[in-house]
């Protein structure tokens, strides 16, 4: 290694470690925080590290808000809209590489469409919507929301997946005796599982994540999701209970990086998928 | 007959007629090749024999029954593809044993039938190996022993050869013959490559445009050309094709091509119609035109040598001619020499039609006479 190079290598370590410390502090601070006894928390000067370590904000969350009861529902609308989702995603994409109508190119174009515009555009008309179908202030409510802003970005992704997939083999499988749908179930499918799974793991961070519409479309704790719900518990116009905001936050994030520390290779395959085929 | 049949077999994709009134007979047992150019209609008639594109029109009927409407997976065909098609999460003995598992064979049988077939095609080091990891060689031979452990009446094989390099393109074309002649079962094979189609089938059917030119043996179609397409796309080096006419006279016949006229005896051309002169194209194979001391004066253009024996382009009256010449003939671009053609053995054709108007039904052994009536009127 020359000297330049190594003086370039040391910069690039430095910069590159700036940044993660920069994107790491907040999520550690979080955690910091979350388990400091409520009399530490704001101290002059404000300390990093704690002299105890307390789960007695876990406690209090778990036990006496409806934290768990918020958990729940997300789970079930980010669950809901994955399952939803993938399913519409694969057989739209299927349909869209396969089958050969007319307007199919502009189709995949339109369904695009919805990206171009503002949240605060749609979000309005579909309260209405919501409304009118009879479906407002419940988990379905906020499944078929977020199913029309993840199937466009599911239909493209698994698409040039689907692309990749040579016709052949779904000859191959009709010819040895298969039917065209254990033809997709047993060849096309396991071809396209790292789209699949990338695709999953967008939708359930998206539907796990998402605050505006959820904001706008639910006002009832009968159907609140934990991101609302949460601010709706711990954030008043008088107080915020940072001790227990932050503990919430914790078991917040944990779902998703669990699920994105394991699927991360498949992630990234189907992010970098999505930019180069199709 | 309980091998395939195919009538009046149309096939439209919107305007474009891709199959247009094929009918062939195919026996069983009997390897038929489809060879044509790209976009001749072999591959669409082949796809739709194993059930994957539906005819527009006609009939297909594999062992006596008509299979139009039926399902690939019910025809009891086989097909390899030209990708081979293997499917890549599967191990090889699994992509093996997929045809039996989709027609519910039990678990010990299949595993039975699968290692009959992982001998036969000597794949027993690699059934626990994904396609990636394998040869093309191997991929195709994966691809057979898909096809043969149903034991289907038909094989149907969509130019397995095409992605192998030219060496183990001929060892794997031994293979196929040797497979054929073990198993005995009907095959149709799609081809572009006329050297694998002479080389393996009983019969060839060539193709061109959609519309079937000729079917008949290797030997007929190489000798007895049904037209012009044929005569030209057979053999390697092209058949040389001169415009010309041909004239009906009291005992013989007349063939000018331009200022050459050859002297033909009336029988080798079976004459209809009323007129004497005949709008003609006449084809001579490089292998029908010989060096002699007598002949016409021609002038050596080209010597392309394979190594066995020289492919030379020869001018004759301004007009050029290829040639198989034997290796040991050492000629030079430019050197003057003369050369004969073997009458009994020159192709005759309609001008505008394209047909063939030999008259000589089955082929005739070549009579090799020297042509002392080249030049003659």
């Amino acid at each position: 290694m020359t000297r330049r190079s190594g003086a370039k290598s040391i910069v690039a370590t430095i910069v590159t470690w700036s940044v993660v410390l920069a994107t790491v502090f907040p999520l550690l601070w979080m955690v910091i925080t979350s388990i400091k006894p409520q009399q530490e928390l704001f101290t002059i000067p404000p300390m990093f590290w704690p002299r105890s370590v307390t789960l007695e904000h876990y406690r209090e969350l778990l036990e006496n808000t409806p934290f768990l009861k918020y958990f729940g529902h997300s789970l079930v609308i980010a669950s809901s809209t994955t399952a939803l989702v993938l399913v519409l995603g694969v057989l739209g994409a299927y349909s869209l590489v396969r089958f050969s109508y007319p307007g199919r190119e502009r189709l995949a174009l339109l369904v695009l469409f919805t990206y171009l515009l503002p949240s605060v555009v749609l979000v309005l008309p579909l309260y209405l919507l919501m409304v009118k179908v009879g479906v407002a202030n419940t988990l379905l409510s906020l499944v078929i929301a977020y199913t029309t802003f993840s199937l466009p970005y599911a239909l493209w992704l698994l698409r040039a997946f689907m692309a990749g997939t040579p016709e052949d083999l779904e000859w191959a499988a009709l010819v040895d005796g298969a039917s065209r749908l254990g033809a997709f179930f047993d060849v096309v499918l396991p071809q396209i599982l790292p789209g699949i799974i990338s695709t999953a793991v967008f939708t359930f961070i998206v539907g796990w994540n998402e605050y505006f519409y959820a904001l706008v479309l639910v006002n009832s704790d009968s159907a609140r999701p934990l991101t609302t719900g949460v601010m709706n518990m711990l954030i008043t116009s008088f107080n915020i209970e940072w001790s227990l905001l932050m503990a919430a936050s914790v078991m917040m994030s944990l779902p998703v990086i669990v699920i994105f520390v394991f699927l991360q290779s498949h992630l990234t395959r189907g992010f970098a998928a999505s930019g180069v085929k199709g | 007959m309980a091998g395939i049949s195919i009538a009046k077999l149309c096939k439209a994709f919107g305007s474009v007629m891709a199959v247009k009134d094929l009918d062939l007979e195919i026996a069983e047992g009997e390897f038929v090749s489809l060879l044509g150019p790209s976009g001749c209609g072999k591959t669409t008639t082949l796809r739709m024999l194993a059930g994957l594109d539906f005819p527009t029109s006609g009939t297909i009927s594999i062992a006596d029954r008509v299979v139009n409407d039926l399902p690939p997976g019910k025809r009891d065909i086989a097909m390899v593809f030209q990708s081979y098609a293997l499917y890549p999460h599967m191990t090889v003995a699994q992509n093996i044993a997929y045809p039996l598992r989709k027609r519910g064979v039990p678990r010990r049988e299949r595993l039975v039938k699968v290692m009959d077939v992982v001998r036969l095609l000597q794949l027993e080091t690699l059934v626990d190996r994904k396609p990636r990891h394998l040869s093309g060689g191997q991929q195709q031979r994966v691809a057979l022993g898909r096809a043969l452990v149903r034991e289907p009446r038909v094989f149907l094989l969509d130019e397995p050869l095409s992605n192998l390099d030219a060496k183990l393109r001929a060892h794997m074309r031994a293979e196929l013959i040797e497979l054929h002649r073990r198993i005995g079962k009907t095959m149709v094979y799609v081809t572009h490559d006329q050297l694998e189609a002479m080389t393996m089938s009983d019969r060839i059917a060539v193709m061109q445009s959609g519309v079937l030119q000729q079917f008949g043996t290797p030997a007929d179609v190489y000798e007895r050309p049904a037209n012009v397409f044929v005569a030209d796309f057979i053999g390697t080096p092209s058949m040389t094709l001169f415009e010309g006419t041909l004239h009906r006279q009291a005992d013989r016949l007349e063939a000018r091509i331009g200022s050459l006229a050859i002297s033909l005896p009336r029988e080798h051309v079976a004459w209809t119609g009323g007129t004497d002169t005949l709008a003609i194209r006449l084809g001579v194979r490089a292998e029908d035109v010989f060096l002699g001391e007598t002949g016409e004066p021609a002038t050596v253009k080209l010597v392309e040598p394979t190594g066995h024996e020289n492919i030379v382009l020869l001018t004759i009256h301004g007009m050029v001619v290829t040639a198989r010449l034997a290796a040991d003939a050492r000629l030079r671009a430019g050197e003057a020499v003369r050369v004969g053609f073997r009458t009994s053995r020159l192709h005759i054709f309609d001008r505008d039609a394209g047909t063939r108007l030999n008259g000589d039904g089955p082929a005739r052994v070549a009579s090799f006479r020297s042509l002392q009536s080249i030049g003659q009127r």
